[in-house]
């Protein structure tokens, strides 16, 4: 059982993390997360309300966890710390919101090209920055007129899954909300990638992984949500079937953050935990043999790869990486940042929509200044500010290698 | 091609990754965390004790000097300056006379090779010199610094303190804080523009180690040519700049060498017995998910000594290598690990593994235990490398002679 807070004890001052975190290297607003986190947390009896309001600037990227040499799980105490600031003052109607994309999905779908028209209009903007201090030039997604599920019903399988259903080559989607609701697109191609390599694909019931309600620090509803999924996937992976997502975020949430930031560490938990893959750490480790077969297409293009700060806390590298390696043609640049800057919907908010600019200024010189055609990245949230910051299209590192594997 | 893993990404892990890159092997990379090189001086001590060169033929023929092979070290420290060089930032001095430079404490630091901005320091030459600290950073006491200097027998015409131009401050200030801002142009024309006048007379500069951080160069020259002296840094409590700007330029030489980066998991060492010589299989990564095996033909420990994580000491009074359990030289029983007093040389400070001459690690019979297993750094038996100021030299020598005796 590992808790955060009993991590405090390792924690040598040493700074590194407040060295490396993103936030605090732009703003003097945020103490830096050893100084709100590991030092702040040892002088707080338990039960103790955290009392640095400073707190509420981290993003919870997670870098100072990633850097930290002796295993002081920094952006976990943090994350645990700010919830319960949050929880102990009032919540902002916002907050809830931002922190809904699959109930704002199955409200907009259906009127899709009305709520996308409306979302896109200044007037609409200027109002909803003024009503609910929501970051007037953050990118908002656009909703897609059929969900993902709908259009691949017949994938759609019931939990506990079917004692018929073959193990062997199945895959169980964790497509999250957003290529649910915001991307289907991107979640055909990515059945379309893993079914051509030999896997049968299926998608088994799910809901919204709960990370923008943890990040928001509604815990006790995003431990709700941990359950349901935990519940509904802990059938498949006991059957060996492993669970592959596309977003980064989506799937360490069922890595990691279910387990030690919302506390729910069990047999269930861990089996889901373990069986979880970011979709190129699946393609790279349980694929490899058929991608080393694989012939891809030349692609004349220069790209910037970003690996967004969660795919980061995976503690798997960057297996995307690999596989765009090997596009003939393809001439990557690496991206020179830690985050975005976003974090999920940190940027979309009024009061930190500066920082959060700020966080990523240094990526989108970046790309401006290697004049690459696009910039590709593993996160929604990412792909969509980045975008907006730098005038590039940006792309999940699937659809290239879709493209060179002639799917699209 | 060859496959290798790399444990550690201090200085002895960066370089043998890159070297084993240059060398055409497939290189992936693992550390748990950030550490050893961005809490150092950022200089490359050989043998502080007296000159180098000289000291090195007189040691014991298990001290991983004599192990390495002076070859190597030369070979080494060759490879390391010209990728300093390459990324404009270029080590001086050598190993047949060291530097002497100022510390934070006001005591001298010997060292081989230092980085441009520090190596302006260098007490032999002997142009009067002015210690100044910066407002708002209480990291460095120039009057302190000069004081003791003053009893080392080096005079310090003055100490004084500048002010920086901020507006608000909300809290302390990092080393790290103040070189980034010095990053920004505007920042740096402001600091210009206010020291001009109070520096007048002044020769030689000292000032803490705050110099710019991504664009350090360019910050060094224009403010030296705009004050028109010489300006010397002095590097400060860890992390400290230099050796951040280390870590930093060696990290990326090693990505852009197509060395996989993995940041993050725990390692173990995994044996299967598959082969009838007794080899390593490769490593095994503790993730935020599950655990994933790394196979590879070649595995290096650079996990480092005690305080970097390669060595475990209990409470029981056993002293533990932490990847695959290996043999450990040390005292049996807590009492005989320290001097009775904290200036004496320690004896935990020799602890580490027996090695041959491929750097292999050794088992009671004086052979290799694993023929595919080499070990460089700290983890290496035979040396006190703070005692002897020779830490960095043998990182760099071992890792030279490891990857040089694994891929031949």
């Amino acid at each position: 059982m590992i808790r955060p807070n009993l991590t405090t004890d390792q924690c040598l001052k040493c700074n590194i993390c407040t060295s490396a975190c993103p936030v605090a290297s732009v703003t003097d607003n945020f103490l830096g997360p050893k100084a709100v986190g590991p030092q702040a947390a040892r002088y707080r009896y338990p039960h103790q309300p955290p009392s640095i309001p400073s707190l509420t600037w981290c993003s919870g990227c997670g870098i100072c966890s990633l850097v930290c040499p002796h295993g002081v799980a920094v952006a976990e105490i943090n994350i645990q710390a700010k919830a319960d600031l949050v929880n102990r003052g009032k919540t902002y109607l916002r907050d809830h919101l931002i922190s809904r994309p699959e109930l704002l999905g199955r409200l907009a779908s259906p009127v899709a090209s009305l709520a996308n028209k409306s979302l896109s209009s200044r007037p609409t903007r200027w109002l909803l920055g003024k009503t609910l201090a929501i970051n007037s030039s953050a990118p908002l997604p656009t909703f897609a007129s059929q969900s993902l599920r709908n259009r691949l019903r017949s994938k759609c399988v019931a939990t506990p899954p079917d004692p018929g259903l073959s193990a062997d080559q199945t895959v169980a989607f964790f497509h999250g909300c957003s290529s649910n609701y915001y991307e289907p697109e991107l979640g055909i191609l990515a059945v379309t990638i893993l079914e051509q390599l030999g896997q049968n694909v299926i998608l088994p019931p799910q809901k919204c992984c709960g990370l923008p309600l943890q990040s928001n620090g509604l815990l006790k509803t995003a431990r709700r949500y941990a359950q349901a999924n935990i519940s509904w996937l802990a059938p498949f992976a006991r059957r060996g079937i492993p669970i592959v997502g596309i977003s980064t975020s989506c799937t360490l949430s069922l890595k990691h953050d279910y387990r030690i930031v919302l506390g729910l560490q069990n047999d269930e938990s861990n089996l889901v935990s373990s069986s979880t893959f970011d979709f190129f750490e699946f393609l790279t480790h349980q694929l490899a043999h058929e991608i080393d077969k694989l012939d891809f297409k030349p692609l004349i293009a220069e790209a910037m790869y970003h690996p967004p700060c969660q795919l980061r806390s995976h503690g798997i590298g960057f297996p995307a990486l690999t596989i765009l390696q090997r596009i003939p043609g393809l001439q990557l640049h690496l991206s020179e940042s830690e985050c975005c800057g976003i974090a999920g919907t940190y940027g979309i908010k009024q009061e930190k929509s500066q920082v959060a600019y700020d966080v990523g200024k240094t990526l989108f010189e970046q790309a401006r200044r290697s004049e690459v055609d696009f910039v590709l990245s593993d996160s929604e949230t990412c792909r969509w500010w980045i975008s907006k910051h730098t005038g590039l299209p940006v792309y999940h590192p699937l659809e290239i290698v879709a493209k060179a594997m002639d799917i699209v | 091609m060859t496959e290798i893993v790399v444990v550690g990404a201090g200085l002895t892990g960066l370089i043998a990754s890159i070297l084993a890159a240059d060398r055409g092997a497939k290189v992936t990379l693992v550390a748990r965390g950030r550490g050893g090189l961005t809490l150092s001086h950022g200089c490359i001590d050989v043998w502080g004790r007296s000159t180098p060169s000289r000291a090195l033929s007189r040691l014991r023929m298990n001290h991983p000097y004599r192990l390495a092979g002076t070859g190597s070290l030369r070979a080494g420290l060759e490879f390391l300056r010209a990728l300093d060089h390459q990324a404009d930032y270029p080590f001086i001095g050598n190993i047949s006379r060291n530097l002497r430079l100022p510390t934070a404490l006001g005591t001298i630091h010997t060292t081989a090779l230092a980085p441009k901005s520090l190596a302006s320091g260098d007490l032999r030459d002997k142009t009067p010199i002015v210690i100044a600290g910066v407002d708002g950073f209480r990291d460095f006491y120039p009057e302190f610094v000069a004081a003791n200097l003053h009893k080392a027998g080096v005079s310090i015409d003055d100490a004084l303190r500048l002010p920086l131009p901020l507006s608000t401050v909300r809290r302390d200030r990092y080393a790290i804080d103040i070189a980034r801002s010095l990053d920004d142009s505007h920042f740096l024309d402001e600091v210009a523009r206010i020291w001009k006048s109070r520096l007048s007379g002044i020769k030689r500069l000292g000032l803490p180690a705050i110099l710019g951080f991504a664009n350090h160069q360019f910050v060094h020259e224009e403010l030296q040519e705009r004050l028109g002296l010489t300006l010397f840094e002095i590097p400060t409590l860890p992390p400290s700049i230099p050796g951040l700007r280390l870590e930093r330029l060696l990290h990326r030489k090693a990505m852009e060498m197509g060395v996989f980066v993995i940041e993050g998991p725990k390692v173990l060492g995994r044996v299967d017995g598959s082969t009838a010589a007794p080899r390593v299989s490769g490593v095994v990564l503790q993730t935020a998910g599950g655990s994933r095996t790394l196979t590879a033909d070649i595995v290096l420990l650079a996990t480092g000594g005690v305080m970097h994580g390669g060595l475990i000491f209990q409470q029981d009074g056993r002293v533990r290598e932490s990847v695959f359990d290996l043999p450990v030289i040390y005292d049996e029983g807590r009492k005989h690990w320290t001097a009775s007093s904290p200036l004496e040389t320690q004896p935990y400070a020799n602890y580490g593994l027996s090695v041959n001459e491929q750097l292999q690690p050794l088992g009671a019979d004086g052979l290799p235990i694993y023929t595919n297993l080499f070990c460089a750094g700290g983890l290496i038996a035979g040396a006190d490398r703070s005692g002897e100021g020779s830490r960095q030299g043998i990182d760099i020598a071992t890792a030279y002679r490891a990857i040089e005796a694994a891929l031949g």
